[in-house]
C-alpha cells in the first residue's frame, strides 16, 4: 500500500537520531517558551525561528513543527494557570481551564489539556497522511461567500461563549468586531479608527488585546483587596490526575473537538479560528449541565483544547499540498522553508517524498514526545501556583511586555496592553466577559472582507450567499442554531441557569 | 510622542558627533537591519539570506529586526530616525519609492532621510490566471481581456502592493477596466487563484514560480525585460505587445542619512561579496530572481533607481487617485 | 418588582457602550458608505456601531427595570496606578536606555502594585527578572533588542 510505504518513509526520515534529537528540542523549546505569560504561539516562533536557519532543511523544519506544538502547549498551560492566553484559541481554553484551576484543578485541567491535544493531535496527523489532496480540494471551494457564511456562524456561536447577559455577550461580539475593524481599509486604502496615528494602519495587535483584556484586567481584579494574593489555587492542588468519572466525561467532547477542529483547521484564512470558540458553544448546548461552564467544566477544556490542536495540524494541510500558508505561523513555515532552499508549491509531495512525508511523521512523534515531557511536568506547572501571586504578577508584566514587543517591535503595542487592560478591567467590573469581544475581534476584518469581496465578486447580487451550495448550507446552519438558542424551554433554562448563579 | 521623538533626535545628534571619529574600526559590534514587513514574507526572506553572507564579509553578526506595518512605512521611519552611525540599517523595496506617493502624510522625506546602500535583488512578477481560464496564449488573453473586460476578476495583495502596482499598469496597457479585489496579502489572493474564485492577478515569481510549474495556475507573461531561466517558456510583457507593463520589485538597502561615508562603503563593499556568493545566487534563483551585479550594488546606482522609480510611479498612483492614507 | 432598585454594573456597562457606540459612529461618519456591489470603508463600522448604541440602550433598560441591584464592589486603585503603566514604561524607554534597564524599571514599577512586598524583595525580584530575561531573550535567543541604548553614558 501506497499510505504505508510513504509513512515508512516518513518514518525512517522522522526517527533518525538527528532529528528525534530536534524534534525534542523543538518541542521542548517551544514548551518553554510559550508557558512564559503573555508569549503564545506566534511570539514563540517569531523568536525561534532564527535558531532552525542552521540546520538542514528536514530537521529545520521538523524542529520549527516542534516549536509550534510545543508553543501551543505551553500557552494552554498559561491560559489554564494565570488566565493569560497568547493565542485566540488558548482564550477558549482560558474560560473553563482557569476556573478550574481556581476551584485547585489545575493539574486536572492540564492533564486534560494534555490528553485532549495528544488524542486530537494522533487523529489529525492521519487525517493529513490519508487525505491531504482531497481535503485541499474541499478548502479550495471556499470562496468570498462561503467564508461570509462561515464567519457569520461563528458569531451566533459567539455568544453563547457568554454565561452570563445575553445582551451584554451580543454588545461585546459588536464592539471586538468594530475593533477588528480598526486600521487601513484594504479596499480603499482609508484609515479607519487610526486615531491618526500610523502605528494603528494595520490594526490592533491581537496579543496586545489578549494580554490587556485577559491576563492584566485578571491581575488587577486580584489587586482588588489591597493584598495582592488570591484566593485557593496553590492551597488545595488536589488530584493532579483526572479521575475515572473525569475522564469519561471528556471523551466525547474530545472527538467532537478533534473533528471540528480537523475540519475547519484546512481552511487557509481563519477557519481554524473558529474551531475552538465553536467546540465550546457546541458542548455548552450539549451538556446536561451548561450552567457549570464558565465555572470550570472539564467538558469546556477537552472539546476546544482538541480542537485547538486537531485545527494546528490540518491547518498544515495546505501548506503541504499547495504552499500556500494557512495563518501566520505557517507563513512563518515558509519563510523557514525557502532559506533552506525549499520553495514549497504543489510539487512538494512528489518532488520532496522524504521531506512531506518527514514532517507529517515528525508531527505524531513531537505530539507523542510532548505528552510524555507535559505530563510529568504538570506537577512542577501546578507548583508554580504556590507562587505568592503579588510575586508572580510582575514576573507576568515584564514577560508580557517583552512577548508583546517583539511581535512586531512595536512600542506602540505596549500602550495598547496597557488601554486594553484598563478597558479589560472596567467590563470584568461591569460583568461583561471578553471572550465574545475576543471572537468578534478577530473575526470582524474577516467578516467585512469576505461580505465585501462577495458582493464584488457576484456583482452586487445578495443571493450568491444563497445559491452557492456551501454557503446556503452554513446559513442553515446558522438558523437552525438560531432557532435552537430562542426555543422557548432553552431560554427558561438560561434564565434559570442566570438566577442560580446570583 | 512627539517630545519623546525629540529626546531620540537629541541623543542622535549627540551620537553624531561620537561617530564621526569611528572610521577604521567599523564595524566593532553587531548590525541591526530593519526589515519593514513580518518575519517569513519573501523581503524577510531576501533580508536573511543577505545578512547572513553580509556578516560573514563584515565579521560582525547582522541581527534582522522586523518592524512591519503601513507597509513597510512604519521600519522605514524607525530607520530615518535612527543614529546615523552604520549599526541600524534597511532593506526596503519598491514599496520605499511608491510610499511617497501612496502615503500622503509619510514620516519621513524618501530622497533626503537615506544614504543609498546598493541594490540587491529583482524580484520579476508574473501575470497569471486561474488554471481553467481559457485563452492559452498571450496575445489571446489580452484579445480576451479586452473584450471580457467587464466579466473578468483581478486580485492584488492590497492597496500598493507591487501586485497592485502591476495590475494598474496591466489595465492602462489594455485599456481595460477590470474589476479589481484586493485581498490581504499575497498568500490568501493566490489561494482564491488556485481555487478558481477569481480570474487573474499579477504577482512576484516567489509567489507563483512554483504554483506555475505545479500546474494550479495558468501563466501568461512575464513583466521583466528578459525572459527568466526558471521559466524560459513564458514570453516578456515586452514582446507580447504590452512594452509598458514593466515591474519589478526591486529590493535596496539603506542607512539613515549622515552616516559616515566610510561605514556605507564598507557596508555596500560586504553587500556586493555577499551578492557574488554563488550559494545566494542558487537561493535566489530557486526564487526567480539573482542577485543584483556589482555595479547596481552600489550606493549610485540604488539612488539612480530610487529617484527614477519615485519620478515613474508619482503620475500612475495619483491618476488612480489611490492611496493609502 | 415592587422596590425599584436599579442595578449599577448593567446600567454602567449600557452607558459604556452607548458611548463607545456614538463614538465609533461619529468617527466612521466620515467614511464613504458606498453601495451594494461596492461598499465603502465605513458600510459596515456605521452599521455595527449603530447595533452597539442600540444594544447600550437595551442593556440601560435592563438595568433600570432590574429586581436586583449589584454593587460594582471595590476597584484597585492601586493596582491600576501602578499596573497599567508598567508596560508603557517598557515601552517608552527600551529603544532609548535599552532592554536591561527597562526591562528593569518595569518589573519594579510592577511590584510596587502590591503592599506585600518589601521594597527590598521588589529591588530583588526585579533583578532577578531582568538577569532572567537578558540570558534567555537577548543571549540564548538572540532577540535584536539593544541591551544598553543609546540615553545612556555606556
Amino acid at each position: 500500500m501506497d499510505l504505508l510505504s510513504n509513512l515508512a518513509l516518513g518514518f525512517s526520515v522522522a526517527a533518525s537520531l538527528e532529528n528525534l534529537l530536534f524534534c525534542l528540542i523543538g518541542v521542548i523549546l517551544g514548551t518553554l517558551i510559550g508557558v512564559l505569560p503573555g508569549i503564545g504561539a506566534t511570539a514563540t516562533i517569531a523568536m525561534l525561528l532564527p535558531i532552525t536557519f542552521q540546520l538542514e532543511p528536514v530537521s529545520s523544519l521538523i524542529m520549527l513543527a516542534g516549536i509550534y506544538y510545543g508553543a501551543q502547549y505551553g500557552g494552554s498551560t498559561t491560559a489554564i494557570l494565570i488566565n493569560m492566553p497568547g493565542e485566540s484559541s488558548s482564550a477558549v481554553t482560558a474560560l473553563d481551564g482557569y476556573q478550574m484551576a481556581r476551584r485547585g484543578k489545575a493539574g486536572t485541567a492540564l492533564a486534560v489539556a494534555a490528553l485532549g491535544s495528544f488524542f486530537a493531535g494522533t487523529v489529525a496527523t492521519l487525517l493529513v497522511a490519508l487525505f491531504a489532496p482531497p481535503l485541499t480540494a474541499v478548502a479550495l471551494q471556499f470562496g468570498a461567500a462561503e467564508y461570509f457564511s462561515l464567519m457569520v456562524l461563528g458569531l451566533v456561536c459567539a455568544v453563547a461563549l457568554a454565561h452570563g447577559s445575553f445582551l451584554k455577550a451580543l454588545a461585546m461580539v459588536v464592539l471586538g468586531l468594530l475593533l477588528g475593524l480598526a486600521g487601513t481599509d484594504i479596499y480603499t486604502g482609508a484609515p479607519r479608527f487610526t486615531l491618526g496615528l500610523p502605528q494603528l494602519a494595520d490594526g490592533f495587535n491581537f496579543v496586545a488585546l489578549a494580554v490587556g483584556v485577559f491576563g492584566i484586567s485578571e491581575i488587577l481584579r486580584n489587586l482588588e483587596h489591597g493584598q495582592g494574593d488570591r484566593e485557593v489555587l496553590g492551597q488545595n492542588l488536589g488530584g493532579l490526575f483526572p479521575s475515572r468519572a473525569d475522564l469519561r466525561r471528556m471523551v466525547a467532547p474530545m472527538i467532537r473537538g478533534t473533528a471540528l477542529g480537523s475540519a475547519l483547521g484546512i481552511l487557509p484564512g481563519g477557519g481554524a479560528v473558529l474551531a475552538a470558540f465553536g467546540s465550546y458553544t457546541i458542548e455548552k448546548r450539549l451538556s446536561k449541565t451548561p450552567e457549570e461552564f464558565g465555572k470550570g467544566a472539564i467538558e469546556g477544556v477537552a472539546g476546544p483544547e482538541s480542537a485547538n490542536n486537531a485545527g494546528a495540524q490540518t491547518s498544515f494541510i495546505p501548506l503541504l499540498t499547495l504552499g500556500i500558508p494557512a495563518n501566520p505561523v505557517m507563513a512563518l513555515m515558509v519563510g523557514a522553508m525557502i532559506i533552506q532552499g525549499i520553495v514549497p508549491g504543489p510539487n512538494v509531495a512528489t518532488e520532496q517524498p522524504d521531506l512531506f512525508w518527514g514532517i507529517i511523521a515528525s508531527m505524531w512523534i513531537g505530539n507523542l514526545m510532548l505528552i510524555v515531557l507535559n505530563l510529568p511536568l504538570i506537577g512542577i506547572w501546578v507548583r508554580l501556583l504556590k507562587v505568592p501571586y503579588h510575586v508572580l504578577f510582575p514576573i507576568i508584566i515584564a514577560f508580557s511586555s517583552i512577548g508583546v514587543y517583539s511581535v512586531k517591535g512595536n512600542v506602540f503595542d505596549l500602550y495598547a496592553v496597557a488601554a486594553f487592560g484598563l478597558l479589560g478591567y472596567v467590563f470584568l467590573k461591569l460583568r461583561c466577559e471578553p471572550a465574545p469581544l475576543l471572537l468578534g475581534f478577530v473575526l470582524g476584518p474577516l467578516l467585512e472582507e469576505n461580505l465585501r469581496r462577495a458582493m464584488i465578486l457576484g456583482r452586487g447580487d445578495p443571493t450568491v450567499f444563497l445559491t452557492r451550495p456551501i454557503s446556503a448550507g452554513l446559513l442553515v446552519l446558522t438558523l437552525a442554531v438560531i432557532a435552537v438558542m430562542l426555543l422557548p424551554q432553552v431560554r427558561r433554562k438560561r434564565e434559570e441557569v442566570f438566577v442560580e448563579e446570583d | 510622542m512627539a517630545p519623546l521623538s525629540r529626546i531620540g533626535s537629541l541623543a542622535a545628534a549627540a551620537t553624531l558627533l561620537a561617530s564621526t571619529a569611528l572610521a577604521q574600526g567599523y564595524p566593532e559590534r553587531q548590525i541591526t537591519m530593519v526589515v519593514p514587513f513580518a518575519a517569513g514574507g519573501p523581503t524577510d526572506t531576501v533580508g536573511r539570506l543577505v545578512a547572513e553572507r553580509m556578516s560573514e564579509q563584515l565579521g560582525q553578526q547582522i541581527l534582522i529586526e522586523n518592524v512591519g506595518g503601513a507597509g513597510g512605512t512604519l521600519g522605514a521611519a524607525q530607520v530615518a530616525g535612527a543614529e546615523p552611525d552604520g549599526y541600524t540599517i534597511l532593506l526596503h523595496h519598491i514599496g520605499m519609492a511608491t510610499s511617497e506617493t501612496l502615503y500622503r502624510e509619510l514620516p519621513y522625506e524618501t530622497t533626503t532621510a537615506f544614504a543609498p546602500i546598493g541594490l540587491v535583488t529583482e524580484v520579476p512578477m508574473t501575470i497569471v490566471a486561474r488554471a481553467d481560464f481559457e485563452p492559452a496564449d498571450i496575445a489571446s488573453f489580452v484579445a480576451y481581456v479586452k473584450e471580457n473586460a467587464d466579466t473578468i476578476t483581478m486580485a492584488n495583495a492590497g492597496i500598493g502592493s507591487a501586485s497592485h502596482l502591476c495590475g494598474m499598469l496591466f489595465m492602462q496597457a489594455t485599456e481595460s477596466p477590470i474589476v479589481t479585489v484586493p485581498y490581504r496579502g499575497a498568500g490568501p489572493a493566490m489561494t482564491e487563484l488556485v481555487g478558481g474564485q477569481i480570474d487573474i492577478m499579477c504577482d512576484q515569481t516567489t509567489n507563483t514560480t512554483e504554483q506555475i510549474k505545479g500546474g494550479t495556475v495558468k501563466a501568461y507573461a512575464v513583466t521583466a525585460p528578459e525572459r527568466l531561466e526558471i521559466l524560459p517558456d513564458l514570453p516578456t510583457t515586452a514582446e507580447s505587445g504590452l512594452p509598458g507593463v514593466e515591474v519589478t520589485v526591486w529590493h535596496g538597502l539603506y542607512a539613515p542619512a549622515g552616516t559616515p561615508p566610510e561605514a556605507v562603503e564598507r557596508l555596500s563593499a560586504a553587500l556586493q561579496s555577499a551578492l557574488a556568493d554563488p550559494g545566494i545566487a542558487e537561493q535566489l534563483a530557486e526564487l526567480g530572481t539573482a542577485p543584483s551585479p556589482a555595479e547596481d550594488a552600489t550606493p549610485a546606482a540604488l539612488e539612480a533607481r530610487l529617484t527614477e522609480e519615485l519620478a515613474r510611479w508619482k503620475p500612475i498612483i495619483e491618476e488612480a487617485g489611490v492611496y493609502a492614507d | 418588582m415592587r422596590d425599584r432598585s436599579f442595578d449599577p454594573t448593567d446600567i454602567a456597562a449600557g452607558v459604556v457602550f452607548i458611548v463607545l457606540g456614538l463614538a465609533f459612529g461619529l468617527s466612521s461618519l466620515g467614511l464613504e458608505i458606498g453601495t451594494a456591489l461596492r461598499m465603502g470603508p465605513g458600510y459596515a463600522p456605521l452599521v455595527l456601531a449603530m447595533v452597539l448604541t442600540l444594544l447600550g440602550v437595551l442593556i440601560l433598560l435592563s438595568g433600570l427595570r432590574s429586581r436586583r441591584g449589584e454593587p460594582i464592589g471595590r476597584l484597585a486603585w492601586r493596582g491600576m496606578a501602578v499596573i497599567l503603566p508598567a508596560p508603557v514604561l517598557f515601552g517608552l524607554t527600551v529603544r532609548g536606555l535599552g532592554f536591561v534597564p527597562a526591562i528593569f524599571l518595569a518589573s519594579l514599577l510592577a511590584s510596587m502594585a502590591s503592599p506585600r512586598m518589601k521594597p527590598w524583595q521588589a529591588l530583588a525580584l526585579a533583578l532577578a527578572v531582568t538577569v532572567f530575561s537578558t540570558l534567555v531573550f537577548s543571549y540564548a535567543l538572540g532577540l535584536p533588542f539593544r541591551r544598553f541604548g543609546p540615553w545612556l553614558p555606556i
